[in-house]
């Protein structure tokens, strides 16, 4: 990349990230994870009182991953009003008139979603970390792989939402073409999953074929989910498997950078211009 | 500085642009005009590569434009009708955010150069969102002049400005082409494009129908034109000395005036006071009566008149 492009996506980034700094989003985002946390954190202690033993090999390993999830869909939702909401006031064709091309500006909010997961990080193993000392709770070493995965999961989540960005005119659309896309994907998750779990014989011949066809639909579509690779790594961490953590980071870089590539096609498709209906 | 060649753009079956040949030379402020929807701000788009043509090639700055075109962009300055600015900044980080855009270590300086220049150096610290629309036109076109781009764009850039703020915006384009920079200007007010511009283009329906400099398309529309000369008593026989001259088509005297309708060929002003000096008659004022831009506007576009050839393109 050339310097001048670089500093194109720097300052487009810095900029972002100041707005989102400044702004309150991110603090709520923050402190709805953190109560979500608090209260799983305090049925352990609670069952840790009532039983004398918790079960588990890292007990703030699976709060640490929902405050994560939760303001993942913080970013998720910033990154799909991002896009929108500057066509939308045109300010981006206003930076198109200057060095700005499709690339780096794709490129900038990009860098500028993943800086704020890292800085939603700092607050949320501060909070993680005092926790454990108040709580007695134990630190572990899948608490780091969970913090790590969840810049993974982060990663897919902010590309998918700037792709459905560079799809919508304004922001309404944005976030209903996201929570459209979303619900569907997790309905046709949920559908195949009751469908599964029933017994075969109890299946009506419909209800079989149905079965077949959303195994169909669910194989292929889950690919293009943001949260199936992250249940992927989830389950290697679980389960300790190295080998499944490393190919569902991996697996996850690659659907970050295709879904960046679309978005920048995608752009240069529809154009900067806000769309006048002429 | 910005030439296509049979460029235009289509919507569907509608052709906004078509067949454009422009040629903006280096150097000059060269006025884009045409009535609403005759395609000039989809040319100006298609020439910074916000719109994509679907025919024909831009030239900018001496290259072919391909691409995304920012390095280009980089030697470019764009005011548009509106100016489209981040309500929440102040004017100094809006300004200071572009001026980092384009990599500039001087902009402290040259942020306050021009917003003194237009006026704006006590409101930097204010929030755009409070600005009025004039006041956003200004900062657009300090936004465009930050990094000393060679070529201006400006599309309608006068507008929503007060009589005060358009005559600083045009001297502020004159200084700027005074410097050197060469300025494409697309405008409503035919009265400022006058003034300001060395040649016009005129557009309708999405092709250019003339593209010269101002005398040359008056001349080019009027078939005759008028001189009007005064003398310091009536003078009935005046007139008279003018008879026998080829180019004059007719006179007519009112009073201490003598209206001559002369031939549009060339100027005949010269021809016309040595004839009267010859026979006595001295005139103390002498006023030609030509075409204004609105006029020889109005003509063109509402008579859909092609005033253009290959050779001018």
């Amino acid at each position: 990349m050339r310097a001048s492009k670089l500093n194109t996506v720097l300052v487009l980034a810095k900029r972002e990230l100041r707005s989102t700094i400044y702004g309150v989003g991110i603090y709520l985002a923050i402190l709805v994870s953190l109560i979500i946390s608090s209260v799983i954190l305090q049925n352990h202690i609670k069952a840790v009182g009532r039983d004398q033993i918790l079960i588990t090999a890292s007990p703030l390993a699976y709060p640490l991953f929902i405050a994560t999830a939760v303001c993942a869909i913080y970013l998720a939702l910033s990154s799909v009003t991002s896009i929108a909401r500057e066509k939308d006031m045109q300010t981006l064709e206003a930076l198109f008139y200057g060095p700005v091309d499709h690339a780096a500006y794709v490129l900038s909010k990009y860098i500028k979603g993943v800086l704020s997961y890292l800085f939603i990080v700092v607050f949320l193993a501060v909070y993680f970390v005092v926790a454990s000392v108040i709580s007695n709770l134990g630190l572990s070493l899948k608490f780091l792989g969970v913090i790590f995965l969840c810049f993974f999961l982060s990663s897919c989540v902010i590309t998918f939402g700037i792709f459905i960005s560079t799809l919508a005119e304004s922001v309404r659309t944005s976030v209903l073409l996201f929570i459209g896309i979303v619900g569907g994907l997790i309905a046709i998750q949920i559908m195949h999953g009751m469908l599964i779990k029933m017994e075969e014989p109890s299946l009506a011949g419909s209800f079989f074929y149905l079965e077949n066809i959303l195994s169909i639909i669910n194989a292929g579509v889950k690919w293009a989910s943001p949260f199936f690779y992250v249940n992927k790594g989830m389950e290697a961490v679980s389960l300790g498997r190295v080998g499944m953590y490393l190919l569902s980071g991996g697996v996850s870089v690659i659907y970050s950078a295709v879904a960046l590539l679309l978005s920048v096609l995608v752009l240069k498709r529809k154009g900067v211009r806000k769309s006048t209906g002429e | 500085m910005i030439k296509t060649v049979n460029l235009g753009k289509k919507y569907g079956d509608f052709w906004a642009v078509r067949d454009l040949d422009l040629n903006v030379r280096e150097g000059e402020i060269y006025g884009f005009l045409g009535p609403n929807g005759a395609g000039k701000t989809t040319t100006i788009l298609m020439t910074l590569a916000i719109l994509r043509p679907t025919k024909g090639e831009i030239y900018l700055l001496g290259n072919q434009i391909q691409g995304s075109r920012v390095g280009m962009r980089r030697r470019i300055g764009v005011v548009s009708e509106k100016q489209f600015l981040y309500p929440e900044m102040t004017m100094w980080e809006y300004l200071d955010f572009f001026g980092e855009l384009y990599g500039m270590r001087n902009r402290k300086e040259r942020i306050e150069e021009l917003s003194a220049r237009v006026e704006l150096i006590d409101v930097l610290d204010r929030r755009l969102g409070a600005f009025s629309r004039g006041m956003q036109q200004k900062v657009g076109f300090v936004r465009a002049l930050l990094h000393e781009p060679d070529l201006l764009i400006l599309d309608e850039p006068v507008s929503g400005l007060d009589p005060l703020g358009i005559r600083q915006v045009r001297s502020l384009i004159e200084e700027e082409n005074r410097r050197g920079k060469t300025v494409f200007v697309s405008s409503h007010l035919l009265s400022e494009i006058e003034k300001l511009c060395h040649r016009v283009g005129i557009m309708n329906n999405g092709r250019l129908l003339a593209e010269d400099r101002m005398d040359n398309l008056v001349r080019r529309l009027t078939e005759e034109i008028e001189l009007d000369l005064e003398f310091p008593n009536e003078e009935p026989q005046a007139a008279d000395a003018l008879g026998g001259l080829d180019f004059v088509r007719g006179t007519s005297i009112e009073g201490r005036f003598l209206t001559v309708k002369m031939k549009t060929d060339r100027d005949y002003r010269g021809d016309v006071v040595a004839a009267l000096i010859s026979r006595g008659h001295v005139p103390v004022g002498i006023q030609m009566r030509s075409m204004s831009l609105e006029e020889a506007f109005m003509t063109i576009t509402k008579e859909n008149i092609p005033l253009l050839t290959r050779a001018d393109a």
